[in-house]
Formats: structure tokens, C-alpha cells, sequence
């Protein structure tokens, strides 16, 4: 079942002096399940093409259909995991995740059943009454990621959620992911800059051309879970990637 | 960061010490008349005789009051305001130039004003109160929400969050810190506004007290509510603005 559609994807920006054409007809297909990686040149346009899916922007050509349907606005369906977290340093880790149920009107103790299950998930529980500023990078990711699954949603976009992050906690993180991939059948996409990530969690890793951004290439990924990075039989598929992806990423230094 | 202060408690209470006796000595010598340059001695009775019969805490608590309430309309109309000027373009332009330009004027020349349009009354020291702090509180509620990181606004929205809830849930928490000067500085022109305005038109209160002292030519009064007022104020900072600020900065994780 295709849970997404972008169809000729077109987003131009208009800078002081000239219009500047970040993506230049996106067109992908992602099936319900899919565990999709993004991995382009930077300022390609990735994070443009997230806020579209999620709603947050408007493309100026295409639209993008989910579940069939073309999306008009940001909607909880489709929740965005920024890669500052977005986290909200006002209030306690647990009521950041419960943000979202709050909003929906959920009561209290719902709300608060929900929460403990997904702060248990993300080992956070220790941390529920703690503020942000208390926490290192890779718990606020984790808390970012929680109050993303709180939501329930369909369809999660991750925005390099993990490029602050140490080795260490990323490694363990991506272990977390794909556990949390297989126990929820959460449709993902996930943009990251690191060919290693993504096809340690891809099952699909597409890969954008330099500005104006179009899909170059796409790479299916199914190689048995759990997966490392050091994987060696991942090491194929991640030449293969960065053969695609190195001339983009000189024609967008040129 | 580990901010390691010295404490200069000792070296405060030596510099008050001091001004005290120094003030007694030359109130000794005899430079000026007693009526004219109390002693500190003086003005300590003074400050007793008021405590003692009342009249000075009663003119506090009726400051004290009327600078509440005009404060607190300052603040929720000061953030409404605030809220819409960064919201909405065509209020900034239009309501945002005037609030500048009424920024400018002291709150003391609201008197003449505020005397035809609510008499010699609490109303009118009210209304020079409120309207001498609205606008400080209106521009840092303003700079405050522009100065709202994006993604803060994008998530909320992308969580449901829209209308109301938007601006309770993440509009007012996310500019907190900017607020919180709004309200330190709307306090302390409450605070000149309130005395000012009861010095020239009222009955009761601190400027009130500190008026009915020059005009019975008591010198030592006139000193000992100052004292007063510069106490209240100081308090009020510190102990009250000090403190929440420190609060929202840490929490805010901007320290
Ligand atoms: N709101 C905006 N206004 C103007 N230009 C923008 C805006 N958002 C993104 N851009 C530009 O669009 C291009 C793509 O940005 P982005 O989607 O953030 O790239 P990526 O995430 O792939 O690094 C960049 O050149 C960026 O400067
Ligand atoms: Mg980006």
C-alpha cells in the first residue's frame, strides 16, 4: 500500500537578489512500512522536502498525496523530528512528551499512561521530571523521538536527527531505531549526510542530486537486522551510494 | 559556567555604617538648621513615630495597591498587545509606531489627562501607573516572540497545537524571558509613575506622605519616605525580579 506520494515536487526560495530553485521535481514513492533514507548534498533540499511532507511548507508545483489524498496542512499524522530537537526548555521531559496528547485534549492520566510507556521505551523514565537544559545531546534526542511516537503517527520524518551525536550514543541509537522500526511498522523517512546510517536503518535509501534537487538514483536495502556500521556486507551497497553522491556533492561546492 | 562571587556583605554594611555617622556628624556640626538638614536620628524617629501610629504602613499598602493594579493591567495588556504587534504585520506597522512614540512620553505627563478623565481619584493614579509601564511591556513581549526560535512554533504546529493554544502553550512560555524584563521594567516605571502621581494629585499613599511633609515644611519626613521608597524598590528588585529571573534564565537553559 503506498502510504506517500511526491509528485513533481518543485520549491522555489527568493532571495535578495535572485530566486534560487531548491528542489527541481521530486518524484518518490514510499510504501506503508518503508524505512526510507535521504542523503543528498547539503542545502539540496532535503529539510525543504521534509517541512513539505509534513505540511509545514507549501511546494509551488506537485503536490504530495498521502494515504491518496493531497496534503494541505501540517497535521499529526505526519510528525517532524527536527535535528535541534525543537524540544521546549519550559517544560519537564515528560509534559515535552506529552505535548502533543495535551494539545489533542487528552486527560491527565491518559495522557500520563501514554507517556510512561515511551519514556520507558527510550530509557528516560529516570529523567521524566527533569528540564532540558539538565540533559546530554543524545537524551534530547531521545526525548525528541518520544514525543514523536506519543503522537502515534503515520508517518515519522526525522531530520539528521542524529548529527550532533557522539559515535557512541549514535551507534546505540541506530541499534534503538531499528528496534523501534520493527516493533511500531511506523512508515520513516530519514535524512541523514552519513551513507553508513542510512543503510544501517534503510530499507529504501534514495539519493538527491545537487540543486536543483531531483532523486538520482534509488537503492533498495535488505540485508539482514539487526545491523552495524561496520558491517562489512553493507560496505558494497555504501560504495555504491557514495558513487552517486560524490559528483553531487562537488558540483554543489563548484 | 561556575560564576564564583565574592561576598561583600561586610564591605556593604561598613559603607551604610559609615554614610550613617558621617550624616550624624555633620548634622552635629551645625552647618545647616536642624530643620533643614535633620539628623539621621531625626529621621529615624520619624520613620517610628509613622510606624507607630500607622500612617506609614497605610500609605504603603495604598501605593502599594494602586501599583498593582496598574501593573497588572500594564502586563496582560502589555502581552496581548505584544503578542499581536509580532503576529500580525499590519498591527506592528500600525499599532507598533504609535507604541513607540507613546513610549517616549514620561509617565508624569499623563496627569493632566488622567485628572479630567477620572478626577482626584484612584483611578486617575491607576491609569498614570498602568499606562507609564504598558509599553515597556508591549515592546519586550514583542521583541520576545519575534526572537521565538522557528522550530519551536513548527513542532507545536506540527503537534496540533493552533490558535490559543498556540499562543498559551508556546507563544508566551517561548518569549518568557524577554517578558520577564517587560515586567522588571514596567514595574519600575509603575513604581516612579505611582508616587509621581500621587506627589501631585492625591490623597494617601507614599507621594502623598512624602508632599504633606514639604508642605509642613518637616524635612525629616520628606527624608525618612524617600528612605522608604528606595527601600520598597530595592526589595522589590532583588528579591522579587532577581530571583524569577534567575529561575526562567536557568530553566531556559540560557545560563
Ligand atoms: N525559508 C527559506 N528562505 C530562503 N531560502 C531557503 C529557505 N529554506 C531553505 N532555503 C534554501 O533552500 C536550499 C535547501 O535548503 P534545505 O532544504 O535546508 O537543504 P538541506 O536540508 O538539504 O541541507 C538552501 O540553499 C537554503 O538556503
Ligand atoms: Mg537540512
Amino acid at each position: 500500500m503506498t502510504k506517500l506520494e511526491a509528485k513533481n515536487i518543485v520549491k522555489h526560495f527568493s532571495h535578495e537578489s535572485h530566486k534560487l530553485t531548491a528542489l527541481g521535481g521530486i518524484n518518490l514513492k514510499v510504501e506503508a512500512g518503508d524505512f526510507v533514507c535521504l542523503v543528498g548534498p547539503s542545502g539540496c533540499g532535503k529539510s525543504t522536502f521534509l517541512r513539505i511532507i509534513a505540511g509545514l511548507e507549501k511546494p509551488d508545483e506537485g503536490q504530495i498525496l498521502f494515504d491518496g489524498h493531497p496534503v494541505t496542512e501540517t497535521s499529526p499524522e505526519r510528525i517532524m523530528v527536527f535535528q535541534e530537537g525543537a524540544l521546549f526548555p519550559w517544560l519537564k521531559v515528560q509534559d515535552n512528551v506529552e505535548f502533543g496528547l495535551k494539545m489533542a485534549g487528552i486527560p491527565k492520566e491518559e495522557r500520563a499512561k501514554i507517556s510512561n510507556r515511551y519514556l520507558d521505551m527510550m530509557q528516560l523514565t529516570k529523567f521524566a521530571n527533569s528540564y532540558t537544559y539538565q540533559l546530554s545531546t543524545g537524551m534530547k534526542q531521545r526525548v525528541a523521538i518520544a514525543r514523536a511516537l506519543v503522537m502515534d503517527p503515520d508517518v515519522l520524518l526525522m531530520d539528521e536527527p542524529f548529527a550532533s551525536l557522539d559515535a557512541q550514543t549514535r551507534d546505540l541509537l541506530l541499534v534503538e531505531m531499528q528496534l523501534i522500526w520493527e516493533k511500531t511498522k511506523k512508515t520513516i523517512l530519514f535524512v541523514t549526510h552519513n551513507v553508513a546510517e542510512a543503510t544501517v536503518l534503510g530499507t529504501k535509501i534514495v539519493v538527491f542530486s545537487n540543486r536543483p534537487a531531483i532523486i538520482k538514483k534509488e537503492f533498495e536495502n535488505n540485508f539482514p537486522r539487526p545491523r552495524v556500521t561496520e558491517d562489512e556486507s553493507l560496505l558494497k551497497l555504501q560504495q555504491d551510494i557514495l558513487a552517486e553522491l560524490r559528483p553531487e556533492v562537488k558540483k554543489s561546492r563548484e | 559556567m561556575i560564576i564564583i562571587r565574592k561576598n561583600f556583605i561586610p564591605h556593604k554594611i561598613a559603607f551604610y555604617v559609615g554614610i550613617i555617622v558621617v550624616w550624624q556628624i555633620v548634622s552635629m556640626v551645625g552647618i545647616w538648621p536642624d530643620n533643614i538638614f535633620p539628623s539621621p536620628y531625626e529621621v529615624a524617629e520619624d520613620l517610628a513615630y509613622g510606624a507607630a501610629d500607622g500612617s506609614l504602613f497605610y500609605g504603603i499598602a495604598t501605593s502599594m495597591w494602586r501599583l498593582s493594579i496598574g501593573l497588572a493591567i500594564a502586563i496582560s495588556g502589555g502581552v496581548v498587545l505584544g503578542i499581536f504587534m509580532a503576529r500580525v504585520e499590519v498591527i506592528n506597522q500600525t499599532v507598533g509606531s504609535l507604541v513607540l512614540g507613546m513610549q517616549s512620553i514620561p509617565s508624569i505627563a499623563w496627569v493632566p489627562l488622567a485628572i479630567l478623565w477620572f478626577g482626584l481619584s484612584d483611578g486617575g493614579i491607576i491609569f498614570v501607573t498602568a499606562i507609564g509601564a504598558i509599553f515597556a511591556v508591549t515592546i519586550n513581549t514583542y521583541t520576545g516572540v519575534k526572537n521565538i526560535d522557528p522550530h519551536y512554533i513548527e513542532a507545536a504546529r506540527n503537534m496540533g497545537a493552533k490558535g490559543s493554544q498556540l499562543i498559551i502553550a508556546v507563544l508566551i512560555p517561548a518569549a518568557f524571558p524577554y517578558m520577564i524584563s517587560g515586567f522588571k521594567q514596567g514595574w519600575a516605571f509603575a513604581w516612579r509613575g505611582v508616587i509621581g502621581a500621587e506627589l501631585l494629585f492625591s490623597f494617601l499613599g507614599l507621594g502623598f506622605l512624602l508632599n504633606a511633609g514639604r508642605s509642613l515644611n518637616d524635612v525629616s519626613q520628606v527624608i525618612s519616605i524617600m528612605i522608604v521608597i528606595m527601600v520598597i524598590g530595592l526589595v522589590i528588585d532583588t528579591v522579587v525580579f532577581k530571583k524569577l529571573e534567575n529561575k526562567v534564565m536557568s530553566r531556559w537553559g540560557l545560563q
